[in-house]
């Protein structure tokens, strides 16, 4: 294998291909990014039966082949080359680098023992990358880290008429976003993809300026699996299994009872005053006409409160709330102003959840359809 | 405390439906002495003295009927004979003392696993979860002490308070036989009046100290300047004693490093192989883990499976749930994955058994949902049922047929 290519697409491409390479892996040759080189294109990928990615660049190939490359180190050497074209070769189990006057000497691992990418055709639909990006990274803050339970670690993807909803939930909130998706000439209504967030995560910040994206769900005996592809780069993740809750019906349809806050002063408030707070204790907010109150009864050393404006339509509100699940929904919902909603509840046992959607003005509901769904803790006192 | 005569006493009769009493302090009443008297009924009512009748011997307990005349714990027996000539001496059996101890401390345990013995007499018991099963803590300290009662033939006292000191002078306040309970809004006019020995760690040298202060009663310690308190004690000690003059006493529960965990376990008569048979014992042993949980007001993180073959090796499994419960439904579907993992091919088993670990309190945070819903309120109906009319009136079908038996061993170790 002999081939010649520019530097800056090259290192950008090794990036991609190693990105979502786990940091530890129980076999060495799963570390590593597999180089084809073959008429005037070389594709790199990578796979560790999970997740797999591939991307094809253009480059001057002499004399195609395969090689498999530690992808960490790869990375590491593909960024750090001086600004000149990079040319490889392969010689009885070793590469050779070259690049202006640096050069470097890899092993080589055997390609033969490399597993086959999975390969997906049938396209499922297309939708916006920007929006997508955003819309993942809004809705992953509520996926549960606890791997005691799998199917909440995901995002659930539902596709609906010409939209696409993502969910997730860790029981204690719920966050959902629509998004604008079409299946072509095909109909994908109703088909779902549960997908790790922390995946789908990496997945929406690569493809965040690829224009659109092309995703492929397949749901067959052997394998569960989603493909998206943009700009010669496509990535692969294999499903979580199971089903996932049926948060969707958790949201209230109409709520009277909500208050608008600027957001940014909410968030300030709410991390000045949960400084006094013992870990996992939660603030209360007391909603009134003359704005919201934010108190922590912290310990017996310190207590701390602080007022804000809160423009409040219906009646007097007390909620408690845990503060890292409040910043969450508050730093996702990307807009100047929130407006937070409070249902009511015929359990005297549990409040009733409150609703945080976006507001572009203090009159004005935000054009997204981000709602993040929060369970108040019981009020204590 | 000074006399222990019980002269002074103070109890509370009325039912009180105070709920910020949740400590509770259990005392046993001249235990060695009591425990004595069970061997010998014809001397009950009558002043008794625990220790050897030698000359140079201490006195190890004494029946309050023999305190009356002066006669206390540790005073050398030629002075308590003095005081005291017509008393009855028996001599101290120390293994029956250890096992009485055992028993009235598993009947503790089965109120709440937060229990703290502080010797083999006393312990203090946080009821503050217990409370919504159990009622008040007037309800829990008379119905503990019948129940101590009845189990033992031995008498009791109960303090209530909402900190451990309070707690404690509380039940000292109580006996015999008796049982207090101080609001928290009620601390103070309780704690002011008591003598200054009253606080915790004063005697003797600190006693005569805050006495020429002119400070005779917990109330004057209160209300004298911080500053005389440090000139006279030291300032680490006058900061307690000032914070627990006014009824402030920070101490938690302290439970021993392996007792936060609930299990049951059984020993078969003869060893078993029939998984049916097996998973139904865990479905017993799961249910009443779940329903002392209950109790108790906690919850469990890990549930862990015991297993002791025939040949007397001994495995456990444990499974840590994403969300703690209480519900013997959840833990006996852990435990039978468990089991079915570590059956080891259906060897035969001398000994199962269930436990709930990583206990902790009220959830912390609500869910939106739960998926235990209904089985919670199953499982809570079961337990009101049980405490009306006695435990095990309903099972799971799978248990009907059986009478319950008495083979389940375990507690809080």
């Amino acid at each position: 294998m002999k081939f010649h290519v520019n530097r800056d697409v090259f290192s950008e491409a090794v990036s991609f291909a190693v990105k979502l390479l786990p940091q530890r892996t129980t076999q060495p040759i799963l570390s590593g990014v597999l180089l084809d080189a073959s008429d005037g294109a070389l594709i790199l990928s990578s796979f560790d039966y999970e997740v797999s990615s591939r991307t094809e660049i253009s480059a001057e190939v002499d004399e195609p082949g395969t090689a498999l490359v530690s992808g960490r180190l790869l990375a590491d050497i593909a960024s750090r080359l001086p600004n000149a074209p990079v040319m490889f070769s392969t010689d009885d189990g070793k590469i050779a680098v070259s690049c202006g006057s640096a050069k470097f000497t890899l092993l080589s691992m055997p390609v033969e023992e490399y597993p086959t990418l999975p390969h997906v055709e049938d396209r499922t639909g297309v939708l916006p990358a920007e929006d997508f990006a955003a819309a993942v990274s809004q809705v992953a803050v509520a996926a549960s880290r606890d791997d005691v339970t799998p199917v909440i670690t995901g995002v659930q993807l539902e596709v609906g008429d010409n939209s696409l909803s993502l969910v997730a939930t860790d029981r204690y909130r719920v966050a959902v976003r629509e998004i604008d998706w079409d299946s072509g000439s095909g109909s994908a209504q109703g088909t779902t993809a549960l997908i790790p967030a922390r995946t789908l995560s990496e997945i929406g910040k690569t493809f965040a300026h690829s224009g659109t994206i092309a995703v492929s769900i397949v749901h067959s005996d052997d394998r569960e699996l989603i493909a998206f592809s943009a700009d010669k780069k496509t990535v692969t993740s294999l499903l979580i299994k199971g089903n996932f809750p049926p948060v969707k019906r958790l949201f209230p349809e109409v709520v009277d009872n909500y208050a608008v806050i600027n957001t940014a002063e909410l968030i300030e408030a709410t991390r000045r005053v949960s400084l006094v707070l013992e870990r996992e204790a939660a603030l209360r907010f007391s909603f009134s006409i003359d704005g919201l109150t934010l108190e922590a009864a912290g310990s017996e050393q310190a207590q701390a409160s602080e007022t804000i404006d809160a423009h409040l339509h219906g009646d007097d509100t007390v909620v408690s709330l845990k503060p890292s699940f409040l910043l969450d929904g508050l730093g996702a919902v990307h807009s100047e102003f929130v407006r937070i909603s409070f249902t009511k509840t015929e359990n005297p046992n549990k409040p009733g959840p409150v609703l945080i959607t976006s507001q572009s003005s203090k009159e004005q509901p935000g054009a997204d359809n981000y709602k993040y769904l929060l369970q108040p803790n019981l009020l204590l006192r | 405390m000074s006399k222990q005569d019980g002269s002074g006493r103070q109890v509370t009769v009325d039912p009180s439906d105070d709920l910020t009493a949740t400590i509770l302090h259990v005392d046993m009443d001249a235990f060695f002495a009591s425990v004595e008297l069970l061997e010998h009924p014809e001397l009950v009512g009558k002043p008794v003295i625990v220790g050897h009748r030698s000359s140079r011997s201490v006195v190890t307990a004494a029946t309050y009927e023999a305190r009356k005349y002066g006669v206390n714990s540790a005073m050398p027996m030629s002075i308590a004979l003095r005081r005291c000539p017509q008393a009855i001496v028996l001599e101290p059996h120390f293994e029956r003392y250890t096992h009485f101890s055992k028993r009235v401390m598993g009947l503790l345990g089965e109120v709440t696993p937060l229990v703290e013995p502080l010797s083999i007499d006393e312990a203090f018991l946080d009821v503050a979860g217990a409370r919504r099963l159990l009622g008040t803590p007037w309800q829990i300290g008379t119905r503990l002490r019948e129940r101590v009662f009845a189990d033992t033939g031995l008498h009791c006292s109960v303090g209530a308070a909402s900190t451990k000191f309070v707690a404690k002078l509380a039940s000292s306040r109580a006996k015999p036989d008796g049982l207090l309970v101080v609001p928290r809004a009620e601390t103070l006019a309780f704690l002011h009046p008591q003598p200054v020995t009253a606080l915790w760690g004063v005697g003797g040298k600190s006693e005569e100290q805050l006495q020429r202060l002119g400070l005779r009663t917990v109330g004057d310690v209160a209300h004298v300047p911080i500053d005389a308190l440090r000139r006279a004690l030291g300032p680490a000690n006058a900061a307690r004693l000032h914070e627990l003059a006014w009824g402030r006493d920070a101490r938690v529960i302290e439970l021993g490093r392996d007792e936060k965990s609930v299990g049951h376990e059984t020993t078969f008569e003869t060893d078993v192989t029939d998984a049916v048979v097996l998973h139904r014992e865990l479905l017993r042993l799961s249910d009443a883990v779940g329903a002392r949980l209950r109790r108790a007001g906690v919850q469990a993180r890990t549930v862990s499976l015991k297993l002791r073959f025939e040949d007397f090796t001994t495995i456990s499994r444990s499974r840590t749930l994403g969300e703690p419960t209480d519900l013997g439904k959840r833990i006996y579907e852990e435990a039978r994955a468990l089991y079915d993992a570590a059956s080891q091919g259906g060897r035969a088993v001398r000994l199962i058994g269930v436990r709930g670990e990583g206990l902790s309190g009220a959830v912390a945070s609500l869910g939106l949902w739960d998926d235990d819903e209904q089985w919670r309120e199953v499982e809570g109906a079961v337990d009101a049922i049980g405490s009306r009319f006695g435990a095990g009136i309903v099972r799971p079908a799978a248990l009907l047929g059986e009478t319950p038996r008495r083979r389940i061993s375990g507690g809080d170790d």
